[in-house]
């Protein structure tokens, strides 16, 4: 059966339910953000901000530096942090960096570790909610799309796409498009790779 | 082309209302035609544009993020900004020129005032969200559809909220009570009220009255209001499911 869309304020449960997106207001809960409706009933949000979470692994990029490390656009509203003790390399304004959240605090202070330096690309702002359909199931689309594109991609979960400067680019950033525009629909994987296929990238 | 006589504080003399009918052919609770698009920004967070009768709007919300000036930032939620505009070429009166005047912050602080009550703004501490609603073709009643663009916009960036708002104005024309008030009704009629309504559980996050009416006369229009919210609702949920419809969608067209 179709999922069905449900828009912020529709009921989703009698009584209280747990579940992300949604409030209680005493009797029945709530959906807070557009989303779908399965046949199980579980509700899944279509749209919302990323929120940090520990051990995400996440895109950014160097915005400044300090004496006691650097500071990660990481497309939150609080600029994330890199101490000098959890990191060996020396980094430049500008760099991209690809790390592990290591701590989020109450106020959405993010501290990060496990630091890695990607390459010359270019880093592109995708929506947060639809990322799993960028990597898909056991990362299958992400697979597609490094091989025909000839070059590495680096998804954050935050919502930043690393793409190497390595990759057929024109070819790439319209896949990408195609699948922030469809993330709803179901056998993307195989319409990527036909799309990719026949658009001059070949087997 | 009508010429209007303007005059301010209504008059009865001029026949607005002719065997049921308004000057541009609607019954007495029929809205003008309404056509909303999300997500036409491609930019911004969440967006929209609505054509509302001769109204045509385009709004656009970014955020959360970083509060600035840093200290307009609350730990307390995300502090709402609102700014709405019209555009030069948008109407033909004196309130048409663009820049901050009082009547446009007026309307950006009844819009953001009307949205708090229903934004779940306390998840997004130290931080900002922005709307920003610029008015391309005014006819009057932009304040209410501002506020519907708004609300589908807002959705559309996936802000977290308790509930989808409409708006839309009531008033009296020739000693009716009319819904949907177009320029000349808002301007030559004797009163004029523009009403936002959250959809489930009906709370009202705006009333403004211009001009006079009874006790009896407003409880009467707030029944109006409420179906004609319902209407809207209906429209602005068909704009954010047909984001998400399988089939191929027809590119967005101004």
């Amino acid at each position: 059966m179709e999922k069905r869309i449900i828009l912020p304020g529709e009921k989703i449960a009698e009584g209280r339910i747990n579940a992300a997106n949604t409030f209680f207001d005493g009797k029945d809960t709530y959906a807070t953000a557009i989303g779908t409706l399965d046949t199980t009933d579980r509700y899944m949000a279509l749209e919302s901000p990323y929120k940090p979470v520990v051990e995400d692994t996440v895109v950014g990029v160097i915005t400044d530096v300090r004496h006691a490390g650097y500071e990660v656009d990481l497309n939150l509203p609080n600029s994330g942090f890199i101490p000098t003790r959890n990191v060996r390399i020396t980094l430049q304004l500008g760099d991209f960096v690809l790390c592990k959240i290591k701590l989020v605090n109450e106020v959405g202070d993010v501290d990060l570790g496990e630091v890695r330096r990607l390459p010359i690309g270019k880093v592109l702002r995708y929506p947060p909610s639809k990322i799993p359909r960028l990597i898909g199931r056991k990362s299958s689309m992400i697979e597609v799309l490094k091989k025909y594109g000839n070059g590495d991609i680096m998804v954050g979960n935050n919502g930043y796409v690393w793409i190497s400067e390595k990759n057929n680019m024109p070819i790439i950033l319209k896949a990408i498009g195609m699948i922030k525009e469809n993330a709803h629909r179901s056998g993307l994987t195989d319409e990527i790779t036909n799309f990719l296929k026949h658009d001059g990238v070949g087997d | 082309m009508t010429e209007w006589v303007i005059s301010l504080g209504g008059t009865k003399d001029v026949q607005l209302i002719i065997d049921g009918k308004r000057t541009d052919g609607r019954t007495l609770d029929e809205l003008r035609a309404i056509r909303i698009e999300a997500g036409v920004i491609p930019e911004a967070d969440g967006s929209s544009y609505i054509e509302w009768g001769n109204n045509k709007i385009v709004c656009g919300v970014y955020g959360p993020r970083e509060c600035i000036p840093r200290h307009g930032a609350s730990p307390y939620g995300a502090t709402l900004k609102c700014r709405y505009m019209m555009s030069p070429f948008s109407s033909l009166e004196e309130h048409s020129r663009s820049g901050p005047s009082r009547r446009s912050n007026e309307l950006s602080k009844v819009i953001r005032e009307a949205l708090e009550n229903v934004l779940l703004l306390g998840k997004f501490p130290n931080t900002q969200i922005e709307i920003y609603i610029d008015v391309l073709q005014a006819d009057g009643g932009t304040r209410t559809a501002s506020l519907t663009a708004a609300a589908v916009a807002l959705a559309n960036a996936g802000i977290p909220m308790k509930d989808m708002v409409a708006a839309v104005a009531v008033g009296k024309a020739s000693e009716t009570l009319v819904v949907d008030l177009n320029k000349p009704e808002d301007n030559l009629g004797q009163s004029d009220m523009p009403i936002a309504m959250s959809h489930r559980d009906k709370n009202l996050l705006l009333v403004q009255m211009d001009g006079l009416l009874t006790k009896e006369e407003i409880s009467r229009m707030l029944d109006m209001v409420e179906k004609s919210c319902d209407e809207i609702h209906e429209v602005q949920a068909d704009a954010l499911r047909r984001i998400y419809k399988t089939e191929q969608k027809e590119p967005f067209r101004w």
